[in-house]
């Protein structure tokens, strides 16, 4: 049996429940509260601690801190960094310059350290969106060993070989000399850190990140602006890896080239990787181990370098998720069995005909919400749709059928943006959208779905519709990150709406449970719920019938039918299923060979010699 | 100038020829192999033990380490290579990272961080070109790159194994359906290019006289760029790129002496460059 | 009689989900057979689970008596099966002759080789015209001709060809048939999957439907029950003008151009059901 990959393998997900995640002022009230207390924790602690230990565990921490982004990055998003190291000497080596040479307070220095690493991050992101992952690794190898041998050399800036003193930091007039206040500020960082990360993960652009990693072209099709979100990750990411340089260059006490080595970022991606990839639990703990222990026990450092990586290749290949899937298999005992897999979904289909009210949105009803006008896609020397010209009618269901081959998706993936055409003109809800990248195209009123279901099945169902209304949620991506009390807001009505959904579709009791574990006719379900939803305007089904028995396929076009008489939209359908076209369609469409063939009734398109000729083929014309 | 371009030459062939065996890797299994240096640094060490402590002669000091590293490197291929063979290329990329990390991390249990010294087994000067002296190790480095290039030619057209390694990288599938037994492809690969990665591993260590574990990180940063350079798919494309790489680092050497890490972050600009400009390299057909 | 293919309690899926319930059918020697099936049925896992692209879970495939289930694909190939995939893929950047080299790197004896190929360049002479041109720059249709060309330059004792009429025009899923009528001809025996129904029984002696992992039906092609094969595909309605056409299959010519059919009942039942 294969290896589960990185991307493939279930989610190790935090639990998700229906309660809202902590507003950010709710976090900024515990960060002062304990910063206040810190100086008191560490009087507290210093009876059973000496100091020394108390910098050990400095040291654990500051690297859970440093793993997160990290983790972030390669668990949620799906990019990946070898240039770690060089981030956090960037945060460093502003910490050191801002508190240490111009003795500015340590708040500033952590703020530059911020800004740093997000300045570095999106300078090095910006020409890396087009290069795909692989590439992505090389770059970020090449930032790593520039920065290591050329920035944090030069004398000038960097304070050459011998480094910057990186001195304790100060709050007013209260320094952190003492190891245990040291520790206890460090903790909050942490703290900070962790629930900024948690907070961020439960809202829109959390999601999104997910949803990246899996499928760029849903993610699309749900309005999400592909290349701007990778940067948004790793923008975070940078600048949450500055803060944790600026952190660790407190806590070493000086910022020196030689700590921010190649085998120091390698040691990073070891532990997000040990620690589970998304388990923000499962990392924190494995980073703590590498900071702490080398320095517990002396002996091991030596031993790091062999024991880590041995770990990380025999993660890959026998347990792909880690530390981190470990924890998460002891959740779920705990939670208990979730249902099993189910297995019929003949009467699970059938028996449920509500759907959704869709978000009321202000996309203008016109005649015909899709108008494709002489549509060319081409693929190097293959022409996939050749000069067609279709409409579909408002509020009317129309098929688009055709052999193997014809076009049809090719022709759907040049309506939703996926695919560029050479030429030719598409309108959709009265707008030209041409030119217009996929996840724009979303927001005139058109909503997909794909052959392949087109959710995250690593996502419980919850969790998909409220990716589904990605573009409808009222905040912006920046204030996600503060929790603002309209991000709150915005997330509460989500939530509702998700959870009317599930109350309507009578799906409750899926709320929670992975999307993979739903048949495959209930997913569909969802999808095209989620679609209905989202999309008042036009909805393009790309096969939503394939793998399902003729019951099902019944059901199914009871639904279709349903979302035309009762809640008004417009559907524009790819079927193989002929019952399904003939029982559904008020107009048919057949392509072949990447043209359009004809147009008409389904009584019509049934008797025409030409079609069935297409269909059963295999004669010479 | 003509000592800069003699000098870049033979660095840049010895850059080219590690290009050589990452592009081998890439074009038959898609993985780029990022263990590959300090598979050469470990046959560099093992050289050293072999000659040092124990005074075997120097060529079968050599030889003993470039079949060890062969062996490390079908080991690795059998062992988490194969596995993970339907793995995304990011979980590929891991794995070899972290392979290298192992075998840098064995390099400094069983030799300690302490520089060591490889012994020439030349005793010649090497000819002179140009004004300047091309040592040994770096013409033994050439003629090694151009037979190697030689063979491949041949090799990979000529002979049915040849063109089921290309075959494979276009399309792994297809070449099972054949018949041909893609884990032997898949090994002797591997197998290859951990060898040119130790040729290459001694050669830099007899030229940088002494050497510590890691030391070959800085090449792989420079070989991934005459790599990308000369197109990820083109194995001439790879040592024509090395001779690139080479080539500009002798010029920017040259000129900006005083500068340090210039080179690094020069080629880390170029592997941007590249990949942002023309992905495919200048010999490279489209990935 | 026992075929030169045995499948018994073929079973097989992804992860969790299961596609193959139990597949159990017969492929005679030197006879074609089509698998049918509604998309999602498992036609084209099974295919691959037989070549050993796909791991079976449970079953059993006899070729020729020997068991393949525990072997890799690459050992199945070199027992004499071959796999025409769905997308048709040849390697694009080696020639036509080198693909075909490829095909029949198996065959040690030069004779045997020499022999396979002259057979293929028969079969499909465009090939010969065409022998060291890049695969990738070769038509849609011509690519597909390689495809089944360097299948069967192994002489393989049955050949895998997972649905011949996909992404290819008209004009070309013809031609493409009238060769697999030859190599049928020349003793091979087929094992086709397809979605073209009309496509199918007209190449093959007998039919397999597929339905949710399971044989359901089978039957020679020639005395197939129609209804019930169309009620199993969902394609009540089209099937009928097919009818027309099969009459003169013995002779395999293709028939005059049937005119418009005489519209059938409307099965009323099927759009207003109530549930």
């Amino acid at each position: 049996m294969a290896a589960k990959t990185l991307e493939r393998e279930p989610a190790v997900r935090t639990t998700f429940s229906l309660s809202a995640p902590r507003p950010s002022w709710q976090v900024g009230l515990v960060f002062v509260a304990f910063a206040a207390l810190s100086p008191f924790l560490g009087r507290a602690l210093s009876g059973p601690f000496n100091g020394y230990h108390a910098l050990i565990l400095c040291f654990g921490v500051t690297y859970a801190m440093a793993a997160l982004p990290l983790n972030l990055l390669m668990g949620y998003a799906g990019q990946i960094s070898l240039g770690h190291a060089a981030f956090l000497g960037v945060g460093a080596y502003a910490s050191g310059i801002i508190a240490g040479r111009l003795g500015l307070p340590f708040v500033l220095g952590l703020l530059v350290a911020m800004a740093a690493g997000a300045v570095a991050a999106l300078v090095i992101g910006l020409p890396a969106l087009r290069i795909r992952g692989l590439y992505l690794a090389l770059v970020t190898l090449g930032f790593g060993l520039a920065m290591y041998s050329l920035v944090f050399r030069l004398r000038a800036v960097t304070g050459g070989y011998a480094g910057i003193a990186v001195p304790r930091p100060k709050a007013g007039t209260f320094e952190f000399s003492n190891n245990m206040d040291l520790l206890a500020m460090v903790i909050v960082l942490f703290g900070a850190v962790w629930l900024l990360d948690r907070n961020l993960m439960r809202t829109k652009v959390g999601r999104a990140f997910l949803a990246l990693r899996e499928e760029e072209d849903v993610a699309a099709a749900f309005g999400i602006d592909v290349p701007r979100y990778k940067i948004y990750a790793f923008v975070l990411y940078g600048a949450f890896a500055g803060a944790a340089g600026s952190v660790l260059g407190h806590v070493i006490g000086f910022a020196q080239q030689e700590t921010f080595t190649f085998d120091f970022s390698l040691i990073f991606v070891v532990i997000v990787l040990i620690g589970g990839l998304r388990s923000r639990s499962g990392v924190a703990l494995s980073a703590f181990f590498f900071g702490a222990s080398p320095r517990l026990f002396g002996f091991l450092h030596d031993w790091v370098l062999l024991v880590a990586p041995a770990l990380v290749l025999f993660t890959l290949v026998r347990h792909p998720r880690g530390l981190g899937g470990a924890i998460a298999e002891i959740q779920h005992a705990i939670r208990g069995r979730r249902s099993a897999k189910i297995e019929s979904d003949d009467d699970e289909a059938a028996g449920h005909l509500a759907l959704p009210r869709p978000v009321a949105t202000d996309t203008r009803d016109v005649e015909k919400p899709l108008v494709v006008g002489d549509v060319v896609v081409r693929f190097g020397g293959l022409v996939a749709v050749d000069g067609v010209s279709l409409d579909v009618e408002h509020n009317r269901i129309t098929g688009l059928i055709g052999p193997n081959g014809a076009g049809k998706t090719t022709l759907f993936n040049a309506v939703s943006g996926l695919v560029q055409t050479q030429q030719g003109q598409i309108v959709v809800n009265g707008v030209d959208v041409t030119k217009m990248p996929a996840h724009r195209r979303a927001a005139a009123g058109m909503g997909r779905t794909f052959q392949q279901i087109g959710l995250v099945k690593d996502l419980s169902v919850t969790e998909n519709l409220l990716l589904a209304q990605h573009r409808l949620a009222s905040y912006d991506p920046v204030s996600a990150l503060g929790f603002l009390p309209q991000v709150s807001r915005g997330e509460r009505r989500l939530r509702e709406r998700a959870a009317e959904t599930l109350s309507v579709l009578r799906f409750e009791r899926y709320a929670d449970a992975d999307l993979g574990e739903l048949s495959h006719g209930q997913q569909r379900i969802v999808e095209i719920a989620a679609a209905s939803l989202t999309s008042p305007g036009l909805l393009l089904l790309d096969e939503p019938s394939a793998g399902m028995s003729p019951a099902a396929a019944e059901a199914l076009a009871e639904r279709l039918i349903q979302i035309r008489d009762e809640i008004g939209q417009t559907i524009f359908l790819i079927e193989h299923h002929l019952p399904l076209v003939m029982a559904t369609c008020d107009r048919v469409h057949v392509m072949d060979s990447g043209r359009l063939l004809t147009t008409g009734t389904p009584a019509e398109i049934r008797r025409n010699p030409d079609v069935v000729a297409a269909y059963l083929g295999g004669r010479a014309r | 100038m003509g000592t800069i371009l003699v000098i870049g030459i033979a660095t840049g062939a010895v850059y080219g020829l590690f290009a050589f065996g990452l592009v081998l890797v890439y074009k038959a299994t898609r993985v780029l192999n990022f263990a590959q240096a300090e598979i050469g640094a470990f046959a560099a060490f093992l050289t050293w033990t072999l000659t040092n402590p124990v005074h075997l002669p120097w060529a079968l000091a050599a030889g003993i380490a470039l079949a060890a590293s062969g062996i490390v490197g079908m080991a690795f291929e059998r062992l988490v290579i194969r596995p993970l063979i339907s793995a995304s290329r990011l979980t590929l990329v891991v794995a070899t990272v972290s392979a290298g990390l192992l075998v840098g991390g064995v390099e400094l249990k069983a030799w300690g961080g302490n520089p060591k010294i490889l012994s020439s087994p030349f005793t010649f000067r090497g000819p002179s070109i140009a004004g300047v002296v091309l040592p040994p190790p770096r013409l033994v480095a050439l003629i090694i790159g151009i037979v190697a290039a030689a063979v491949a030619a041949w090799f990979f057209r000529r002979t049915t194994f040849g063109l089921a390694l290309l075959a494979a990288a276009q399309d792994v599938v297809g070449v099972r359906l054949t018949g041909i037994r893609l884990r032997h492809l898949s090994a002797f690969t591997w197998g290859v290019s951990s060898v040119i990665g130790g040729i290459t591993g001694i050669v830099i260590a007899l030229s940088l006289g002494a050497f510590a574990p890691f030391f070959m990180a800085r090449l792989m940063l420079l070989a991934f760029a005459a790599a990308v350079v000369g197109g990820m798919t083109s194995l001439p494309g790879a040592l024509v790129g090395g001779v690139a790489v080479g080539v500009a680092e002798a010029t920017i050497a040259h000129f900006w002496i005083s500068v340090p890490g210039l080179v690094e972050t020069v080629m880390f600009g170029v592997i941007v460059l590249v990949l942002l400009v023309r992905p495919s390299g200048l010999l490279g057909r489209a990935a | 009689m026992s075929g030169i293919l045995e499948v018994t309690g073929l079973e097989t899926g992804f992860g969790s989900n299961q596609i193959l319930h139990g597949v159990d059918f017969e492929l005679a020697e030197g006879r074609t057979a089509a698998l049918l099936g509604l998309n999602g049925a498992g036609k084209s896992v099974t295919l691959k689970t037989i070549s050993g692209l796909q791991p079976a879970w449970k079953g059993s495939v006899k070729l020729a008596g020997r068991e393949l289930v525990r072997l890799e694909a690459e050992d199945r190939i070199r027992a004499g099966l071959a796999h025409v995939l769905q997308s048709k893929a040849v390697f694009p950047a080696l020639s036509v002759d080198e693909n075909l080299r490829l095909g029949g790197a198996m065959v040690k004896d030069k004779q045997r080789f020499a022999a396979n190929r002259e057979r293929v360049m028969e079969i499909y002479p465009i090939l010969g015209d065409r022998r060291s041109q890049l695969a990738g720059s070769l038509s849609g249709g011509e690519q597909a001709m390689l495809a089944v060309g360097r299948a069967l330059m192994s002489d393989p004792r049955v050949l895998l060809v997972d649905e011949p009429s996909a992404g290819l025009s008209p004009l070309m899923v013809s031609q493409l048939g009238a060769t697999l009528v030859k190599v049928r001809e020349s003793g091979t025996s087929l094992l086709l999957v397809e979605q073209n129904v009309g496509y199918a029984l007209e190449l093959a002696d007998d039919v397999f439907v597929l339905e949710k992992g399971r044989v359901v039906y089978h039957h020679e092609a020639k005395h197939l029950d129609e209804k019930r094969v169309a009620s199993l595909l969902g394609i009540g309605e089209l099937l009928g003008s097919a009818r027309n056409r099969r009459t003169t299959r013995p002779k395999r010519k293709p028939p005059a151009r049937k005119k418009a059919t005489k519209p059938k009942k409307t099965t009323t039942t099927r759009r207003r059901s109530v549930r």
